[in-house]
């Protein structure tokens, strides 16, 4: 039978998944374990440039990936996956249960070759070829619960001319800046998303999620220069975020129109000013939290996720600074100042909140520095076990058709008790870097080079002459032990597309801090 | 995946819907089925691991439209259905089109290519055919080469910290398209495979990555097994490695890290949007000498022996070579349909094209594609501006023997990552490390491996494409992580490239 609303369809395998799951599983010899991860979209977005309409988009989608594990010989198992984006398909829901089957089928086709092969050649080299064996998974959780969305416009009742009108008048509030302004493009979006995660094991959830999201790129060019300036607001609410801001305590953001003129405003005073010439030692700098929403993004996110720290992404993404193995790692020693602490909370309102991961575990805060002390990392289920440790909730896709990676949730620095102002205001010689940019990192995240928007001298506790293409240049653990004041201004900051996996996925999260100061090399242009 | 018939058959009754509406002036139908296979590898000495940590595969199929209204040339709507090739799918599509429309002043209608058009389809290679579990057996192998051959080398020690990574993909898709400005359905299908394989002997603090790219079962069977064991004992040979001071040095660039500069700051920079924008590097210098004169560019997405092979944009317009850099002067640039009308039509065309460009250049839209992350066509991706099989070709190139002679003194580059424009695109500013592959080379010849992870590259565009010291003859394909193109690229070498260290304040 044909449905007419594809989020019906997670209604549907809500009641009838746990059962198509086991019966497979049933009817299949050796199959240990079968989840299933479905998730209908309605999406909605109007790309302007120049202050002119260029793109708008309207649709909805509905995905699904299984997972599969078998038995093979020698207690080792294999896991075989299937992802399919199947849209309109999942209306149907005769086709929607064959379509379930057949990826079922094929994960399991994989996951027995991988069994069979694995087996071979531990028979052939011997089982010491695959290390110590991994303990045992920890129970499956079972959890069951139905989680809410929160937003005040709905996606899917908005008025498309409002999200194109929208994105026109910030694209061309930007352009009204200056004649400087020779070129910028804003994006709007506004999305619905419904995600189930069932599995043999007895879980049953599902997580309504609202995403609204605008972007800004802008070009400015003087006789003194040329500056390229790019941000992004994002919540997990309404469109209402886009149009009237969002006056959250931990996340603020301008309305779409305020927000385009202030990055086109940005843009403009960068093409006048000159080119950061830094000096050759190291200095004091002071970092904003926009800026230091990157550094806790590459330089304590993602070496906590516990895959690359265990090399699972050493070909893609590089391994971690902060575990040799599992018995030789930073965990409980102290690779910052006693007076930074760093964490990841997904039960914080943010851009990467949520209330389970897609294996169904419960997500949690996760301290990864606690007063300058390594403390942990996000892990997934089987990374939780090679770890010894309790399994936190951060494995997530970024759609039902892909594998679940770890991933970062809201990850940021912890706030302290300095006024951002007299942190400035104690400098007697040093720099102010504010806004981040672009990074380029070691390969275990050890050292990084990441750009600022604005470098502002400071001389005698006072800002003086701003540069544009300025870059804080260090190496991980003497910047985190130099930290020497820490503000109380926290704030995060939506990051819209954090890249990881093969093929990469591009995930939502939030990233942040309070004012920090330490001392770190400078890079010019 | 659907076969290609179907997305045909659908594409002519799509387009006989869609001709009959009376309100529309243009219209667009655009059918895709892409999948991608990952065999993702993971093998772990000394932590436990799975070997091969996924096999997995990821599916779409739908269609898409673009639609013109009579009341209004500049009006273009467009919308999508996955899964669903009915007549209610495309009604849907219609209706969520008319939603989005937009009336864009810079909007001069649909591609109008050719009417008619005779493409050479060749059918599907085999790699079309190919089950998961054939993908799985061909992981394995290169696991198994992988193991064999560091026990061979390096006997009783297994716990030496063997890492080996990387993933075997194969992406096969197939397209068909229909519209209002040509006559009949264009369509094509294709499949190619690529494989990185990483080993890291963690002991020897040494890295090394072997890779090859194909578009045939019978290349895969023959060079993707040796890839585990190639990788192994390279990194083997580059363990005990030297670390070099910091400063300014001679650099030979081998191609992977000529394919990064490509992927992240040339051919962004080698776009009409990007000339539009004024975000390119080579803003105002069409025409002119932008690199060494040794050294051409060009896009052949239907070259023969590449990976890839594309006859057809997702515009359907023919996708044909484009020469970007000739004997180092900037000649022409990729584009799609729209940034191709845009260009022509901006008011400051001769300021951001520059001096040396003729007034009546014209960029034809060979590059308009919807590529999925993995590299295949997605009806549901938006159109944008891609390259195939980016190939450099150079003239008086040097052998390798030759190229590491002429450098005298220096370091050998053969993988970088992070690979950025850190000061934005157009002022050509990159930094990157070095993580492996790499050789200290003295007076003339390699002479020891270089520590991977000390070093940093901080440099620009000009510094090593302006006046290399010695451009290679051997030409090597690059597969870049996430990127949709295939980099076919010669080492270059270039002096006074400034290098900080990794972890020297630790």
């Amino acid at each position: 039978m044909r449905e007419r609303d594809l989020f019906d369809a997670v209604e549907f395998l809500r009641r009838e998944g746990e059962a198509l799951l086991r019966s497979f599983a049933r009817a299949h010899r050796g199959v240990t374990y079968a989840d299933l991860r479905f998730e209908t979209v309605f999406h909605r977005s109007c790309v302007a440039n120049d202050g002119e309409p260029r793109e708008s988009l309207e649709s909805e989608g509905a995905s699904f990936g299984v997972t599969v594990w078998a038995d093979g010989a020698g207690n080792f198992f294999g896991a075989g996956q299937y992802g399919a984006e199947i849209g309109a398909l999942a209306l149907d829901r005769k086709r929607l249960v064959s379509a379930l089957r057949a990826g079922l089928e094929e994960a399991c086709a994989r996951a027995r070759a991988s069994a069979r092969a694995a087996g071979t050649l531990r028979r052939r080299l011997g089982a010491e070829a695959f290390g110590a064996p991994a303990a045992a998974l920890p129970q499956m959780p079972a959890e069951r619960d139905d989680v809410p969305a929160t937003f005040r416009d709905d996606p899917r009742t908005l008025d498309p001319e409002a999200l194109k009108r929208l994105a026109r008048d910030a694209s061309a509030g930007a352009r009204g800046v200056s004649s400087a302004i020779v070129y910028n493009v804003v994006a709007a979006l506004t999305e619905l998303r419904r995600e189930l995660f069932v599995s043999t094991a007895g879980a049953a959830i599902t997580q309504d999620f609202a995403f609204s999201q605008g972007d800004c790129y802008v070009v400015a060019e003087t006789p003194q220069g040329h500056q390229e300036t790019y941000d992004s607001i994002g919540q997990q609410r309404g469109f209402e975020i886009l149009s009237e801001g969002c006056a959250s305590e931990l996340q603020p953001n301008p309305d779409l129109v305020g927000f385009a003129i202030e990055i086109a405003r940005e843009a403009v005073d960068l093409a006048n000013a000159p080119v950061l010439k830094p000096p050759a030692h190291e200095v004091t700098v002071v970092t904003d939290p926009h800026f230091n929403a990157l550094v806790a993004h590459e330089i304590v996110g993602h070496p906590s996720e516990a895959d690359r720290a265990l090399k699972m992404e050493a070909a893609y993404a590089g391994r971690s600074w902060l575990l040799r193995s599992p018995t030789v790692n930073e965990i409980g020693n102290r690779i910052g100042a006693p007076i930074l602490s760093a964490c990841s909370d997904p039960t914080l309102e943010g851009y990467g909140h949520y209330r389970y991961d897609h294996e169904g575990t419960p997500g949690r805060r996760v301290m990864h520095l606690e007063r300058g002390i390594f403390r942990g990392f996000l892990n997934s289920r089987a990374t939780a076990a090679i770890l010894n440790a309790e399994p936190n909730g951060s494995a997530r896709a970024a759609a039902a058709c892909y594998v679940p990676l770890i991933r970062m949730s809201n990850t940021f620095f912890m706030p302290g008790a300095d006024e951002p102002a007299k942190i400035i205001a104690d400098v007697e010689h040093g720099y102010y870097v504010c806004g981040n940019q672009i990074p380029s990192i070691a390969e275990s995240r050890e050292n990084f080079r990441i750009s600022a928007r604005r470098v502002y001298e400071i001389e005698n506790g006072r800002l003086g002459r701003l540069y544009r293409s300025g870059s804080v240049l260090g190496d991980s653990r003497r910047f985190f032990m130099n930290v020497d004041a820490v503000g109380n201004d926290l704030r995060l900051i939506a990051i819209p597309n954090c890249g990881k996996g093969q093929p990469m996925q591009a995930k939502r999260m939030s990233n942040g801090g309070p004012t920090l100061r330490s001392r770190a090399r400078l890079a010019g242009g | 995946m659907r076969p290609l018939a179907e997305l045909k058959r659908f594409a002519r009754e799509g387009a006989r819907i869609l001709a009959a509406d009376p309100e529309l002036a243009q219209f667009e139908i655009y059918c895709s089925s892409a999948e991608q296979l990952v065999m993702r590898l993971n093998y772990t000495s000394d932590i436990p691991c799975k070997g091969v940590e996924e096999c997995k595969s990821l599916g779409a199929d739908g269609f898409a439209i673009r639609i013109v209204p009579r009341s209004n040339p500049q009006e273009i709507g467009a919308g999508f259905v996955a899964g669903d090739l009915s007549a209610d799918a495309l009604r849907e599509a219609i209706a969520r089109a008319r939603h989005a429309a937009v009336v864009d002043p810079h909007f001069q209608g649909l591609p109008d290519g050719p009417r008619r058009l005779e493409i050479a389809n060749e059918g599907p290679n085999d790699l079309a055919r190919t089950p998961g579990s054939r993908m799985v057996a061909a992981a394995w192998e290169i696991v198994d080469g992988a193991i064999r051959a560091f026990k061979a080398r390096m006997p009783g020690n297994e716990r030496h910290g063997l890492v080996l990574g990387g993933d075997l993909s194969v992406t096969r898709d197939c397209f068909a398209i229909a519209s209002s400005n040509f006559d009949g359905i264009r369509a094509e299908q294709g499949a190619y495979f690529s494989s990185s394989v990483t080993a890291l002997v963690e002991r020897l603090d040494a890295r090394a990555t072997a890779s090859a790219v194909g578009s045939s079962m019978a290349e895969l069977s023959q060079i993707v097994p040796p890839l585990g064991r190639e990788a192994v004992n390279r990194a083997i040979r580059l363990g005990g490695g030297e670390q070099p001071s910091p400063g300014k040095h001679r650099v030979l660039l081998g191609p992977q890290p000529i394919a990064e500069l490509l992927c992240y700051l040339i051919v962004p920079s080698l776009t009409t949007g990007s000339f539009h924008a004024g975000n390119s590097a080579y803003l105002a210098r069409f025409g002119e000498t932008v690199i060494d004169e040794r050294i051409s560019l060009a896009d052949e997405p239907a070259g023969r022996a590449r990976a890839i092979v594309r006859r057809l944009t997702c515009e359907g317009l023919p996708a044909r070579r484009v020469e970007l850099i000739r004997d180092g002067r900037l000649v022409g640039l990729l584009s799609n349909h729209y940034d191709s009308q845009r260009l022509a039509a901006d008011e400051h065309r001769a300021d951001k094209l520059g001096p040396h460009a003729s007034a009546d250049i014209q960029f034809p839209a060979a590059n308009g594609y919807r590529l999925g992350e993995g590299g295949g066509r997605r009806f549901d991706s938006m159109l944008g501006t891609a390259a195939t099989n980016v190939v450099m070709r150079t003239h008086g190139g040097l052998a390798d023997r030759e190229l590491i002679a002429a450098v005298g003194d220096g370091i050998y580059v053969g993988r970088v990552w992070y690979t950025y424009p850190i000061n934005g695109q157009r002022a050509g500013d990159f930094t990157c490390t070095i993580t492996g592959d790499s050789y200290i080379i003295r007076d003339g010849r390699i002479a020891a491996p270089l520590r991977p992870n000390r070093l940093r590259i901080n440099a620009n565009l000009e510094e090593v494409f302006r006046a290399p010291i010695a451009v290679g003859r051997r030409i090597a394909p690059i597969t870049v992580w996430g990127s949709p193109e295939i980099f076919y690229v010669p080492a270059l070498a270039a002096d006074g490239i400034s290098l900080s260290a990794v972890g020297a304040d630790a």
